[in-house]
């Protein structure tokens, strides 16, 4: 198990690695950062001056080499927009990211995992095909669409949620949270809820699928002929099974949540991460891109491990196959 | 019922209910597109920065809400009698916010600071050799040459305590790193920062210690961006906040539409034109002229100046809310030329006379390069100015993108024809000769935005005098036959002046300036 943990990190490392090299290689085509970084009034002479001092005009090996050495060490650097250190910058904005995506993806079990199930037992019912339509419509939305509408829905007409921010936070030692207060929550459900709608009807449509899977196969035919009872065929062995594939997914969809939530902050103003990485793509602040994609790719890693340990619990052959 | 009129009435019974105590001063929530990047007045000279900081530093002298010049920190000034300056005498019992006294020592060190290799608004102290302190409260600024617009130009010049940013290790603006005065605030504004979260959310307060006379009654003040503009409205639809600059136009209509919610139009001082690449020897993106540069030819300039139909540019894109452009500065800036009002009138029939003329009968393509995201419909604008010009017969290549990467293609001469929208910074016709009509000099720091590098030596002879000019006649002659110049030679083409749309609720009374800055201290909130 160490073995493997170890084996994983160290292919981490070389991920994260190539998410910053090709990052980096992209930047030198985002814009000039000193541009946006200076008032027109400044000369010329002075925008090359800062050029250098910011080791612009280094070729871009010596700058990748810079970047990921002061990485290494713990060193994030210094945002170009508000001259900030860029790991305070991030670190300070990754709660608001982490609540909205945990809300977004309870929202998508919850409602996704039933909905799943009765669809799979009853599908030629009415409302599975409503449902089904329902989803497939969502999914067909832009992100950004439905956001729009559900803040002049519930923000503009009625009047019921707010529109933008996150609202009452209560700051935990470094760690701002909405989930303390009213105001948060009352903040938390429409940007969760856009950000769930796509991961619902993925959720849905899995469990979906793999149930009805399932409840084909020989096991669950053979205990129907017992004369099991169908609520306890149902939710005991079908549903149990089914969840299997169904969690490896869901541990991907999370990092998934995370990293697309950039679209769902923006047009709620969320300040979370992608708002972040969103005014840094505008004002060309290179070092808050970088440092955000290699946090998003470590995101990923981690989750990905997680769910191969996931794996490694639950299937047994696997650990045979590693320890050989 | 329906939801809406639901919504408007439990908004009346909310009135009502708070009609107790509505005459009281209140918390005040706004927001705008960007966040200023600092708090550091020295460090990025952008208008969000200047803008937002006007509330809690100030300055020698400030500007008024029609944009003339008023005392600030120094009472009054004049020029120095036996050699070039001026003499600045400050105002008495002024405290910065944490209650240090306000003297001449705090000007020259922020003198010293502001133009220092690290500040970013070094170019407001170009023209001055040495600051004296004469005594507690008069300080000389000693200028090269005579120069009549100095006060003028140091508007947005904001005062730092010395104590405090030498205590903080904060006497140089930070370049490419913190500094304490990047998230501190010690003014002698009107208000002070009690809390602030860059990007999120910044909170004023009044500063009781304030030496001017109170006009608003804002006791807190909620700033937020919201990058977003569909965000944005919702919010001041939602009631969430009271007033937010800028709106998209096409929103205006639906914000005038409803009940208890006004937009406010006024004229930036920002002129949008079309530039060419004078000197270039031939076009970069023609399929037809490779070997010539028409542009270089009058003729051919004045052709697609004749083929601009502003009027309907002005009915189409922006809801008859702009004012066609005959000059590089807006009516009302100072040195604006009166006696040459009228630019060059659409005339597509005079247009492709004009070209056979000058030897294209049939026309040409070329390359225009226009900004998505800097100007108010800015893509929209490049796409129309590109089927009038092909109506004459010029062939408009056009190519869009964000402003990011704009600059860095014109400076790098990456263009046959570019959009630009110049506002001056000093009020005053003197500043868009200097960057955008004078030959380029980067050593003389002139013509830096002169991207076609548009050269006249008589505009190149004449800028200098007109920075040194005392006497207003004089000047205005001179400046005049500047703007003639540029009319003949059709140096750029300047089309008209960006509205400002601002949109606010019903019942807040706040003052629009031309220059798109917005100051706490003239909002009353009924």
């Amino acid at each position: 198990m160490a073995h493997f943990i170890l084996k994983r990190l160290i292919q981490s490392v070389f991920v994260m690695l190539a998410v910053a090299f090709l990052a980096f290689s992209l930047f030198r085509f985002v814009g000039d950062p000193i541009s946006q970084m200076t008032g027109v009034e400044t000369s010329v002479q002075d925008q090359d001056r800062l050029r250098e001092e910011l080791g612009l005009n280094d070729p871009f090996v010596v700058q990748f080499y810079r970047f990921t050495t002061d990485m290494l060490r713990g060193d994030f650097g210094y945002s170009y927009r508000t001259r900030q250190p860029v790991g305070d910058m991030i670190a300070s904005r990754i709660p608001a990211t982490l609540e909205l995506g945990i809300v977004a993806l309870l929202i998508s079990l919850i409602v996704g995992i039933p909905s799943g199930v009765y669809t799979a037992l009853r599908p030629r019912g009415i409302a599975t095909q409503a449902i089904l339509m329902t989803t497939l419509v969502g999914v067909s939305i832009p992100t950004f669409v439905i956001g729009i509408a559900l803040i002049f829905l519930f923000g503009v007409q009625l009047g019921w949620l707010p529109t933008f921010g996150r609202g009452g936070t209560v700051d935990l030692g470094g760690w701002t949270t909405s989930f303390l207060t009213v105001d948060g929550w009352r903040a938390l459900i429409l940007p969760a809820i856009t950000l769930g709608v796509y991961q619902l009807t993925l959720t849905m449509r899995l469990v979906r699928a793999e149930m009805m899977e399932v409840m084909r196969s020989d096991y669950i035919r053979f205990a129907t002929a017992r004369g099991i009872p169908y609520r306890s065929l149902h939710y005991r062995h079908a549903l149990a099974n089914t969840m299997v594939p169904v969690i490896t997914i869901i541990g991907l969809q999370f990092g998934g949540v995370i990293a697309f939530s950039i679209v769902t902050e923006s047009v709620f103003q969320w300040p979370g991460m992608g708002l972040l990485f969103l005014e840094s793509i505008r004002f060309v602040d290179i070092p808050v891109m970088g440092v955000y994609l290699v946090v998003i790719a470590f995101f990923f890693v981690l989750v990905n491990m997680a769910v191969d340990l996931l794996y490694l619990a639950i299937d047994p052959r696997l650990r045979v196959k590693e320890a050989a | 019922m329906t939801p809406f009129s639901l919504w408007r009435t439990s908004a009346l019974v909310g009135t009502l209910l708070l009609g107790t105590h509505a005459a009281q001063a209140e918390t005040f929530r706004w927001a705008s597109a960007t966040d200023p990047q600092t708090m550091d007045p020295h460090a990025v000279s952008s208008a969000p920065v200047l803008s937002f900081l006007n509330n809690v530093y100030e300055g020698l002298v400030r500007r008024d809400r029609d944009m003339s010049i008023e005392g600030s920190l120094a009472e009054s000034w004049e020029p120095l009698a036996d050699e070039d300056g001026w003499r600045f005498k400050l105002r008495q019992g002024v405290t910065f916010a944490d209650g240090a006294e306000f003297t001449a020592e705090d000007v020259l060190f922020s003198y010293q600071r502001a133009s220092s290799e690290e500040s970013d608004v070094r170019s407001w102290f170009a023209p001055v050799t040495e600051v004296r302190v004469v005594d507690d409260f008069t300080v000389d600024f000693i200028t090269s040459a005579p120069n009549p617009l100095f006060p003028d130009s140091i508007a947005n010049f904001m005062i730092l305590d010395k104590g405090w940013a030498e205590a903080n290790d904060a006497a140089l603006p930070a370049r490419d790193a913190e500094n304490f005065a990047t998230i501190n605030v010690n003014g002698t504004g009107p208000f002070m920062v009690q809390s602030r979260d860059p990007g999120v959310q910044t909170v004023l307060v009044p500063n009781p210690n304030w030496w001017g006379e109170v006009e608003h009654n804002v006791t807190e003040g909620i700033f937020t961006p919201i990058g977003n503009p569909a965000t944005g409205l919702a919010a001041l639809l939602s009631g969430e906040i009271d007033f937010i600059q800028p709106i998209p136009l096409q929103d205006a209509v639906q914000v005038e539409e409803r009940d208890g919610y006004k937009v406010l139009e006024g004229e930036e001082t920002r002129v949008i034109m079309f530039g060419f690449g004078h000197e270039h020897d031939t076009l970069l993106y023609s399929s037809d002229v490779t070997d010539a540069n028409p542009f270089s030819d009058v003729r051919v300039r004045q052709a697609a100046a004749h083929a601009i139909n502003m009027d309907a540019i002005d009915r189409v894109l922006f809801r008859g809310k702009i004012e066609a452009a005959s000059q590089l500065v807006p009516a009302g800036i100072s040195g604006y030329s009166d006696a040459h009002a009228d630019g060059i009138p659409y005339n597509p029939e005079r247009a492709k006379e004009l070209l056979t003329e000058a030897g294209y009968p049939d026309g040409f393509s070329f390359g225009l390069k226009c900004t998505n995201d800097r100007y108010i419909n800015d893509e929209a604008l490049c796409r129309a100015a590109a089927s009038m010009f092909a109506a004459v017969g010029l062939d408009a290549q056009l190519s869009t993108g964000p402003v990011r990467d704009y600059w860095p293609q014109l400076r790098e001469d990456d263009f046959d024809m570019f959009l630009l929208g110049w506002s001056p910074g000093t009020f005053d016709v003197e500043h868009p000769v200097r960057f955008l009509l004078h030959s380029q000099d980067d050593e003389k720091k002139l013509g830096s935005w002169n991207f076609g590098n548009y050269s006249n030596a008589r505009i190149d002879e004449l800028l200098p005098m007109i920075q040194q000019e005392i006497d207003p006649a004089k000047r205005q002659a001179m400046v005049d036959e500047i703007v003639q110049i540029s009319q003949d030679e059709v140096a750029y083409i300047p089309l008209y002046t960006q509205p400002l749309i601002w949109a606010a609720k019903q019942g807040v009374d706040l003052t629009q300036r031309a220059d798109n800055f917005f100051l706490l201290r003239w909002v009353t909130v009924n």
